[in-house]
């Protein structure tokens, strides 16, 4: 919060109340969940000693890894497409319509091709750098056609592409290693844990960290790379750094926890009508409304269905589906 | 020598296409220059090349002496401020917003905005007359205001060389005046491009002529303003006469041009000369 000890008025408020809505929202999720353990005795777990070893393990070892996953994997996304929309002045970038879902699917359809055990380890893996490669070949052919303007579109060329390939793979292959990579395509949180906290935390400090130093440099973009240029801004330079930092977060969330799409899309709509267009309380904002987001989300994913639990991706891309459709109405009514 | 800037022998080609060949001129302190010529001169490429926002050119352009590829890009936008706004941006920015990037060759990765930083930028509003509409939108504003906003950003950005793009493009004929006005009171270094003749006679000190990419004429406004030159670049005949400013003004007369297209349809399928 100390960075943010400048923001006066309103801003501030609003950012108080996001903050007390995180930590709220952290508690009551660790509360729902298929075992029966009241809300008391999930805070009693919590603040000192569990009433049941069952208690504990359910508690620290699923709920707690899950709910933290959750966070910080909308926070990543939310901040992902926040930097992303700024970077490409395209109120319709998420890093989804990159080409990472598909790539990451692709990467992991390989992978079963080629080992079946360990499965847990090399599928990731080969989910992450399937990511990577895509949005290199999606960054690589805009940079070829030299419109920046384009890479929505090359993505979206790039996605069809890349899922086309894993299908046909699939197709052939063995009808199991359907069911493995059908996680990636439709995204979870069922198997996450502390680890996968840690290293996605870790990615999502050194965003910030990035986005501390070049803010001003991403508030210039906005009015268009001319202007950014003179005012000093290696527009080239910023934007692959950015880019490359916004894959490589959502190259590692969707290694562990698939393809979430569109929460990158919503996130920042709704903070910019908070907390204005320029990037630092846009991505704080988007970051804590990112993350409250996905907690509830898989919260809801948890227990909609008795005693079936639906995969996270499917009701993002549900809500985002609609929430973009409501986008081009809102522009095509303004503009 | 008083120069600010110096072009010797700048050019530029794409693709074997020349877009300016051999331009050379001076801007000294104080000037306010305005590049005039036939759409697809070169003007805005040589504001281009000025900002060293390209590259590829051939030729040298120093500013105090120094080669502009020798100053890093900060210390250019200390000097250089553009003004020059082609699309709206897509999100929307407030006037403050707009402003506040000036700030920006100024600060340092992870700076913030000072007191001082903030009432500069109000400082700035003022002085453009716009200091009550910092919470507006920039999108919401005529494009007159707009373009008072963006005057307001090069002055928080202290730049020495003011650098317009068609500052009055689109705008009517109250506001074209006004903007010129403001920029000739901030009395600072001024390089534009403008295609109004006439407006540029009036508020220029110096006149550059450029034609299919090179220097047709470098001189004062009273030179610039020939007749016959400017009926051979734009294609049209022209006529000028001399026109009373203001009463009690010290420029007495300010020079004028009138094209006419003498009773004849231009034909649409070929182009100028």
């Amino acid at each position: 919060m100390l960075l943010l000890s400048n923001v006066k008025g309103k801003n501030a408020w609003i950012f108080t109340g996001l903050f007390i809505l995180t930590i709220f929202s952290l508690v009551s999720a660790i509360t729902f969940g298929a075992a029966e353990i009241n809300s008391v005795d999930v805070l009693q777990c919590v603040l000192s000693d569990c009433a049941t070893p069952m208690h504990d393990m359910v508690v620290w070892q699923v709920r707690i890894p899950r709910v933290l996953v959750g966070l910080v994997a909308g926070m990543g996304l939310a901040c992902a497409g926040a930097i992303l929309q700024n970077v490409t002045r395209n109120p319709l970038a998420d890093p989804y319509l990159f080409g990472i879902i598909s790539g990451a699917g692709l990467g992991a359809t390989i992978a079963t091709l080629v080992v079946t055990d360990e499965q847990m380890l090399v599928l990731p893996m080969a989910a992450f750098l399937g990511a990577l490669f895509s949005v290199t070949i999606v960054f690589g052919i805009a940079t070829l056609l030299r419109n920046m303007n384009h890479l929505l579109l090359t993505g979206v060329a790039v996605s069809f592409m890349l899922s086309s390939i894993s299908h046909f793979i699939l197709y052939l292959g063995d009808p199991f290693a359907t069911n493995r990579v059908i996680f990636w395509l439709m995204g979870s949180l069922t198997s996450v844990e502390m680890f996968h906290f840690y290293l996605i935390a870790t990615m999502i400090l050194v965003t910030l960290v990035t986005i501390f130093a070049l803010h001003r440099q991403i508030d210039a973009l906005l009015l268009g790379d001319e202007s950014a240029a003179s005012l000093g801004v290696n527009v080239d330079k910023l934007r692959i750094i950015l880019l490359a930092l916004c894959a490589a977060v959502t190259a590692t969330i969707v290694a562990y926890c698939g393809g979430i799409g569109f929460v990158g899309l919503m996130v920042p709509h709704i903070v910019r009508q908070l907390l204005g267009v320029t990037t630092m309380p846009l991505i704080i904002g988007s970051a804590l409304v990112g993350g409250c987001f996905l907690v509830w989300v898989d919260v809801l994913a948890r227990s909609i269905l008795a005693n079936v639990e639906i995969p996270i991706g499917i009701i993002t891309s549900a809500i985002g589906s609609i929430f973009f459709l409501a986008i081009m109405y809102r522009t095509r009514k303004t503009g | 020598m008083n120069n600010l800037l110096t072009l010797d022998a700048v050019s530029w080609a794409v693709e074997n296409q020349t877009i300016l060949s051999n331009i050379s001129f001076d801007v000294a302190q104080g000037d306010i220059l305005g590049i005039i010529g036939p759409n697809g001169a070169g003007k805005t490429s040589l504001l281009k090349c000025l900002l060293n926002q390209t590259k590829n050119w051939q030729g040298s352009i120093k500013l105090k002496n120094k080669s502009i590829s020798h100053y890093k890009p900060h210390e250019l936008a200390q000097t250089f401020a553009l003004v020059v706004q082609k699309s709206p941006p897509i999100f929307e920015l407030k006037v403050y917003d707009v402003v506040r990037m000036g700030l920006l060759p100024y600060k340092t990765l992870f700076a913030r905005d000072t007191d001082i930083d903030k009432k500069e930028i109000i400082l700035a509003l003022k002085k453009v007359g716009l200091a009550t509409s910092k919470n507006k939108l920039f999108n919401t504003l005529s494009g007159g205001e707009q373009q008072r906003v963006l005057i307001a950003k090069a002055l928080v950005q202290k730049a020495k060389i003011l650098v317009l793009d068609e500052p009055t493009n689109h705008l009517d004929i109250f506001y074209q005046h006004q903007i010129l006005q403001l920029v000739k009171a901030l009395k600072i270094t001024v390089v534009m491009t403008i295609h109004d003749l006439n407006l540029a006679a009036q508020y220029c000190t110096r006149i550059v002529l450029l034609n299919k990419g090179t220097l047709v004429s470098d001189s004062t406004v009273d030179e610039a303003l020939n007749p016959t030159t400017l009926s051979k670049v734009f294609g049209l005949p022209c006529f000028r006469d001399n026109v009373q400013q203001y009463p009690n003004s010290k420029v007495a007369t300010v020079p004028r041009v009138h094209f006419y297209p003498n009773n004849t349809n231009i034909p649409i399928s070929v182009g100028k000369n």
